[in-house]
């Protein structure tokens, strides 16, 4: 019972600095490390890790928090990550959940799901708002879901490592 | 149903709406100026990126050296006979004399300027976006940087607009992003027209001259100005010359590709225009 009880904190502990680590990475680093003339979407992909290896609460919570930096990481007002990835949260831990098996060929589709649908509704934004033709806004919406795909290895080990560490915590 | 959305996931999706209101209420109070959560952040993350840029700055310093060895090995090795001129020349290139030079340049802009007043800042980060163009600096409206001044670099040339201020940064769109769009001239001929981001362009660091006339005599090599028109730009400033003439998708319009005249991608002091004489 004390295990639970001290879960929420430990949990937040080891995920605060993980969240802040990729956002500074994301931010200024790779914003120099362009590949196919894209840089590369790492908050995301972290995202869909916890949730699928950690349910739909850890998942919402976590893309949340995620949703907050990528706004900030794109010099934004607006608040449309973090309601995006609140929500592909909740939804890819439901899945967890429910149908999905937690390996790495499931959390392969889930980050390819969670980088397509960012990028779709990015193309869409540009194309709409910005007059951006919508085959250009593709090709580059393509590129940054393969890109980001790359750091997909790392942080499936990572997120599979945190939640069977704090499972154990729970005494699941 | 009642099992997959618990009382948690509601509060979750509770706080995620809590955040949107609050990013609304801010923007609302600041007139558009601010994001909550950048306002909330910023005292943190400032240091952090500012130190972490620096660190990618001499990682990109150090990776070139590798890059280019054997390439200035040869070139070493040819200009033995000049070592005494090379270790003259490698004095004049330390970092105390690129700054000199930096702010010999200013100086020549603002002595040409005198009715501007310059907010000095550097670059702290670039947007991770890849639909758009922006980077913060590192001053905010606690040094009267307010919202839509013009930004320019040491020799003057335009480099964009301040799209967003908190009280220690700023968030500059720069020429080439899809956003921002001005009035503009070639200095040349005079003909007037609309400099704005293009998406086609922007991965290639230009941007487009819009609404030119079918006879306007486009010279290759032309130089872009402001046009002043609408009083958010000084008239003069030099934002690129004309790289390349195109036709919009429709085929009915033409436009010119400029390609602007700041060095964009390695920008790193930007001076922000506070005040201007508007002559109109």
């Amino acid at each position: 019972m004390l295990r639970r009880k001290n879960s929420a904190p430990v949990k937040a502990l080891i995920l605060a600095p993980y969240l802040l680590i990729l956002y500074i990475l994301q931010s200024t680093l790779f914003t120099h490390i362009e590949l196919l003339g894209v840089k590369p979407l790492l908050l995301p992909v972290a995202a869909a890790g916890i949730s699928l290896f950690c349910g739909r609460v850890e998942g919402g919570v976590f893309g949340l928090f995620a949703g907050i930096l990528m706004d900030l990481s794109y010099n934004q007002l607006t608040v449309q990550f973090t309601l995006l990835l609140t929500f592909l949260g909740v939804l890819l831990g439901l899945l967890s959940d429910t149908v999905l098996v937690q390996g790495f060929p499931s959390f392969l589709l889930s980050c390819v799901l969670e980088l397509a649908l960012i990028s779709v509704y990015q193309v869409l934004s540009a194309a709409v708002l910005h007059s951006a033709p919508m085959a250009a806004a593709a090709g580059v919406g393509l590129r940054q879901t393969a890109y980001s795909l790359l750091f997909s290895l790392p942080v499936y080990y990572f997120s599979r490592f945190y939640c069977r560490v704090t499972r154990q915590g729970r005494g699941i | 149903m009642k099992d997959f959305i618990s009382k948690k996931v509601i509060y979750i999706g509770l706080a995620a709406i809590l955040v949107a209101v609050l990013a609304a209420v801010t923007m609302a109070l600041t007139g558009g100026s601010a994001g909550f959560a950048a306002m909330l952040s910023e005292p943190f993350f400032k240091p952090v990126k500012s130190a972490m840029t620096s660190l990618v700055g001499s990682l990109e310093h150090i990776y070139g050296y590798l890059y280019r060895y054997d390439e200035l090995e040869t070139e070493n090795a040819a200009l033995k006979v000049r070592v005494a001129q090379l270790e003259q020349e490698y004095r004049e290139y330390t970092e105390i004399n690129e700054e000199n030079s930096r702010l010999r340049s200013l100086l020549g802009f603002v002595e040409r300027h005198e009715e501007m007043k310059l907010e000095p800042a550097t670059l702290i980060s670039w947007t991770a976006s890849n639909f758009s163009s922006s980077f913060t600096a590192s001053k905010g409206s606690s040094s009267g940087i307010e919202l839509y001044d013009p930004v320019v670099d040491e020799y003057g040339y335009l480099v964009g607009q301040v799209t967003s201020v908190t009280d220690s940064t700023c968030v500059v769109s720069t020429v080439i992003d899809t956003t921002l769009s001005l009035g503009a001239q070639m200095s040349e001929n005079g003909e007037t027209g609309v400099a704005g981001g293009d998406f086609e362009l922007l991965k290639q660091g230009d941007l487009k001259l819009s609404y030119i006339g079918d006879s306007t005599d486009v010279v290759i090599g032309s130089t872009v100005v402001t046009s002043g028109s609408g009083g958010v730009y000084p008239a003069g400033l030099v934002i690129g010359s004309v790289s390349g003439v195109a036709v919009s998708s429709s085929g009915l319009d033409p436009y010119a590709i400029v390609e602007p005249a700041a060095d964009i991608e390695n920008l790193v002091h930007i001076y922000v225009i506070r005040d201007f004489a508007v002559s109109e």
